[in-house]
């Protein structure tokens, strides 16, 4: 059974590097702030989450301490991501693609009324 | 002219330290036999574990063997941040408040940093407490709730840190490290001399003063550190 | 050993690379954010050399505490760096000038 737990281990730290070494080649070849931003928190959030899992079933005595960092993860990687990209929006850094429809335009023109 | 000189001052200097660097074998183990200290650090890596119990050598050294010495820097510290303070801060008017972000963000932003900023909090007392057994201390503990208070003072437009509470921490802290040392010199003969029992290495109540110590170190730290980022968050913009 | 050797060489090629770069650049905000990332790597440097106190303390003050304090000057002061060429004298053409008037 331990043995199970250890190759389970195993194979989700393999899958955490992959995604962790997508995310990084996500960053190097998209074009703009938000398609970078996009790759590179999405599939690093799972990458590093599933390598800390990883590691936790590997080395039974941390799997407590694993779970906590993965709450951690998952928590304060999406927001520091939503901050970069409304920053870089209020930086009026504009989308590689012509964008289709702004939700955020009407409501900063909003804040700037009030 | 000027170039070429900063060129010529810049090669002399290189010269000597690579002169000075290339004898020291980089990663070589220089600390010798433990068993037979010739060292100071492998006199205080032998000594440590029997004298004081503690786990964490650096600790020992840091607060026990050089404890004068952070002391010092603990009012170094002091000093910065009243220098800062008796510069920038100015004294509010009842019920004034001066905002510490200029535009609000966002609902998603403010809702995680609630959820976030008791686990700095409770991750810097962690690092602070268990100073004697694992790595970190008072210091690195204080930084870390004083980056804690920051992301709350960025994220919410009318988070305000009440200063007297910070004077009142900050000076108890100080008297406290301050009145263990100089019980140490009235029951040892010596500044800041171990007087509690040691206890067993490993232990949470282990090392005699040195987690007291760190407790005072670390609220310092904290105080003096938030209120630093506190009055420069509220200048005002011209 | 040789593995933590090689990776100690490579984030000490970026590290110079880095600082050369917070030296040059003129807009003082990627000047600081390229300080933050001097600490980051030498946060890495003191954790593969063995010391995790001192790594601790430069990841919390290097990386947090001195940036935003840098980038809080910035706010309230200007946000690049003047143009002022190495070899100016301040007080040599203009003022003359204004004396010969």
């Amino acid at each position: 059974m331990m043995e199970i737990i250890k190759y389970i281990g195993y194979i989700a730290i393999g899958i955490g590097s992959i995604f962790l070494f997508l995310g990084a080649l996500g960053i190097y070849r998209m074009p703009d702030v938000y398609n970078r931003l996009q790759a590179g928190t999405k599939a690093t959030t799972l990458g590093a989450m599933s390598t800390i899992l990883g590691v936790g079933l590997v080395e039974p005595t941390w799997f407590v301490k694993s779970l906590i960092i993965v709450v951690f993860i998952a928590v304060s990687n999406p927001l520091s991501s939503h901050a970069l990209a409304r920053g870089a929006y209020r930086a009026s850094l504009t989308p590689f693609m012509k964008k289709k429809m702004d939700a955020y335009e009407s409501e900063i023109q909003n804040e700037k009324e009030d | 002219m000027k170039k070429l000189l900063i060129i010529l001052l810049l090669a002399v200097v290189g010269y000597f330290l690579t002169v000075s660097m290339s004898n020291i074998k980089f990663g070589a183990n220089r600390m010798g036999d433990l068993s037979q200290p010739k060292t100071v650090g492998a006199f205080y890596l032998s000594k440590t574990p029997g004298e004081l119990s503690v786990a964490n050598v650096i600790t020992a050294i840091v607060v026990n063997y050089r404890g004068f010495d952070t002391l010092g820097e603990v009012s170094v510290l002091f000093l910065a941040a009243t220098g800062l303070g008796s510069i920038l801060y100015k004294k509010k008017k009842k019920g004034e408040h001066i905002p510490t972000v200029n535009k609000p963000s966002s609902a998603l932003l403010q809702a995680g940093s609630k959820l976030i900023f008791p686990a700095i909090l409770v991750l810097g007392a962690y690092v602070f407490i268990h100073g004697h057994l694992t790595p970190g201390g008072g210091f690195q503990g204080g930084a870390i709730i004083a980056t804690g208070f920051l992301l709350m003072m960025m994220s919410y437009k009318d988070f305000t840190m009440n200063h007297s509470v910070i004077t009142w921490v900050e000076s108890l802290a100080g008297i406290t490290f301050a009145s263990i040392g100089l019980i140490g010199l009235i029951v040892d003969h010596s500044f800041l001399e171990n007087f509690l029992p040691i206890g067993y290495i490993n232990d949470l109540i282990s090392g005699g003063i040195i987690p007291l110590i760190y407790v005072a170190v670390g609220f310092k730290v904290a105080a003096e550190l938030s209120g630093v980022l506190d009055t420069l968050l509220s200048i005002k913009e011209k | 050993m040789l593995f933590y050797t090689i990776v100690l060489i490579i984030l000490a090629i970026i590290l110079l690379g880095v600082a050369i770069y917070a030296v040059v650049q003129k807009d003082l905000l990627y000047a600081v954010i390229a300080t933050g990332v001097i600490s980051l790597i030498l946060s890495v440097f003191f954790f593969i050399l063995q010391a995790p106190d001192v790594a601790l303390t430069e990841a919390a003050i290097g990386i947090a505490l001195t940036t935003i304090i840098f980038i809080i000057t910035i706010r309230n002061t200007s946000r690049m760096e003047d143009e002022m060429p190495l070899d100016h004298e301040p007080n040599s053409e203009s003022d003359n000038q204004v004396e010969t008037k």
